[in-house]
């Protein structure tokens, strides 16, 4: 039937996921410019060739890696939780219209508060540690995948409510083939915002608190003067957020391959 | 509205929902039930607020963040709408920036914060270091994809009317990409506060952040959660504002509000 082989087309769903590549011309040349304009060594705006000798001196002291593997352990630990928890809790309510209701203003107001204020909540309340670093992560990505799941579940369309009716299908077989299908592009888009506010707490925790990760390597650099490591962290730090954006997009583009194309007030 | 309607319109079980978690705390952290050294009752946390505010140290937290929210907001409105725009009617401006978007968005702001600091020391400079750049991005992508989105039959219109450029964008590109670039707006307006507050947190001691941070390191629970409700609040009456805003410059964002 089709000529070309399932990983073919995940190749190719994956490139049209990615932007063209020409794109990135403004951000060569700017960095190019600065390298080229730089003819004394300023101490506030060193030279990109500087960042990659800041970079290799912080991986030969052998401080890179466990702080990238740190900061990488607790972001995936913190959005699988995030996931698994915002999704149940967040079918349970919007299944349920009732629940819903009676809890929406709860939910409304713990998403108001700033993700970054529970950071010094849960110092307090769970010391500096590893557990506490993946405490804050969780508590702040879980609420767009949360609130999107329940609002998606809402308003499954009725029509399909009647199917499962019409069908007589189980409590257990309406989840599973009706509402789960319909809410995953909404679960999906709700991962997506979940991703950088991750990253940010996840970042924001370790500057505050020094512990373990490239945030505390990055405030680590910034208190002893050492601008070259803190700007070649810095783009460090957008190549990971990159990487893992491009991976999710990726990831999505093949889930949602059988789903209906988004609508433009989706794709926002 | 008449008084009925307005009734109707509270959610009891949601209010008693939050009454009956603000009293169950209360009573547990009064009967002993939850013994932890750090958690305040409501209570308390009202007496701490009000303590704040009668020092006269709440005010001026406040108004620094405000401040700093208005500054970074309105940077990234100028910025995101113009730079938008341009994107959105040039297809050669976004096939070549397009990519280095995609690079720049998901760095996150705290990040910044090491570079400000390195540059500007602890002030109002690093905050904005850290809070423009993130607030930039909800606008300007929604701003482009607001200009690019506008339906084929709006422009033969401006063509059988034979309007020129500026009338043409300012006549129907502008009010038709309207409806995203508010939502834009409101977005950024949310992420400057956030913003802001983290700023505030680890490069400006000053503010509603630093507020938390201090009182969490003076091992003043009470005090510290009086901050944090106190920037819910904002998030919140922001939030409304804008919304209330948007619905009376642009009487068809009421169809809109159906978001998530």
């Amino acid at each position: 039937m089709r000529s070309t082989g399932p990983w073919q087309q995940y190749f190719k769903l994956s490139v049209a996921a990615l932007p063209s590549a020409r794109g990135l011309l403004p951000l060569v040349v700017l960095l190019g410019v600065w390298q080229l304009l730089q003819t004394d060594k300023s101490p506030y705006f060193p030279p990109p060739s500087d960042w990659w000798n800041g970079l290799m001196l912080l991986s030969k002291s052998g401080r890179l890696y466990p702080a990238l593997s740190a900061t990488t352990m607790t972001l995936l630990l913190g959005l699988v939780l995030a996931i698994a928890v915002g999704t149940g809790v967040g079918l349970f309510v919007g299944v349920f219209p009732r629940l819903r209701r009676a809890i929406g203003p709860l939910l409304e107001f713990l998403r108001a508060i700033p993700p970054p204020a529970i950071v010094p909540v849960a110092i307090l309340f769970l010391g500096y540690d590893e557990r506490m670093k993946l405490t804050v992560v969780v508590l702040a990505a879980i609420w767009p995948i949360l609130l999107n799941t329940s609002s998606a579940a809402e308003r499954v369309h009725p029509l399909l409510l009647d199917v499962a009716r019409s069908f007589r299908l189980s409590a257990v077989d309406r989840m599973r083939l009706i509402i789960l299908p319909s809410v995953v592009p909404a679960i999906l888009l709700g991962i997506r915002v979940a991703l950088p506010v991750a990253i940010v707490v996840t970042l924001l925790v370790e500057i505050l608190t020094s512990i373990e990760g490239i945030g505390a390597l990055m405030i680590g650099a910034q208190r002893n003067f050492q601008s070259p490591q803190v700007y070649g962290l810095l783009v460090l730090i957008g190549l990971f957020g990159l990487l893992v954006n491009s991976i999710f997009a990726v990831f999505e583009a093949i889930l949602l391959r059988r789903w209906p194309p988004k609508t433009q007030s989706e794709n926002f | 509205m008449d008084k009925r309607r307005l009734i109707a319109r509270i959610n009891w079980p949601g209010t008693a929902v939050l009454a009956f978690i603000g009293l169950a705390w209360e009573a547990a952290v009064r009967s002993g039930l939850l013994d932890y050294e750090y958690l305040p009752a409501p209570s308390v946390i009202a007496v701490g607020w009000g303590e704040l505010a009668r020092q006269g140290i709440l005010g001026p937290d406040i108004a620094h963040t405000l401040i700093s929210v208005a500054i970074g907001w309105a940077a990234a409105m100028v910025l995101g709408i113009s730079l938008g725009f341009l994107l959105g009617l040039s297809a050669t401006a976004r096939r070549y920036s397009l990519a280095s978007i995609e690079v720049l968005r998901p760095m996150p702001g705290v990040a910044f914060a090491p570079v400000g600091l390195l540059l500007f020391g602890f002030s109002l400079k690093t905050e904005m270091v850290v809070t423009i750049l993130p607030v930039l991005w909800p606008v300007l992508v929604n701003t482009m994809g607001g200009v690019t989105g506008v339906h084929q039959r709006l422009h033969d219109v401006g063509r059988t009317f034979r309007l020129g450029r500026r009338d043409t964008i300012l006549r129907i590109i502008l009010p038709a990409a309207m409806p995203p670039i508010v939502v834009g707006a409101r977005i950024s307006l949310g992420l400057a506060l956030v913003l802001a507050v983290v700023a505030e947190m680890v490069g400006n001691p000053e503010g509603l952040g630093y507020g938390i941070v201090r009182e969490q390191q003076a091992l003043r629970p009470d005090l510290m959660f009086a901050y944090i409700v106190t920037v819910g609040l904002i998030g919140i009456v922001l939030n409304a504002g804008m919304l209330a805003l948007a619905e009376a410059l642009l009487p068809s964002f009421r169809q809109l509000r159906g978001d998530p």
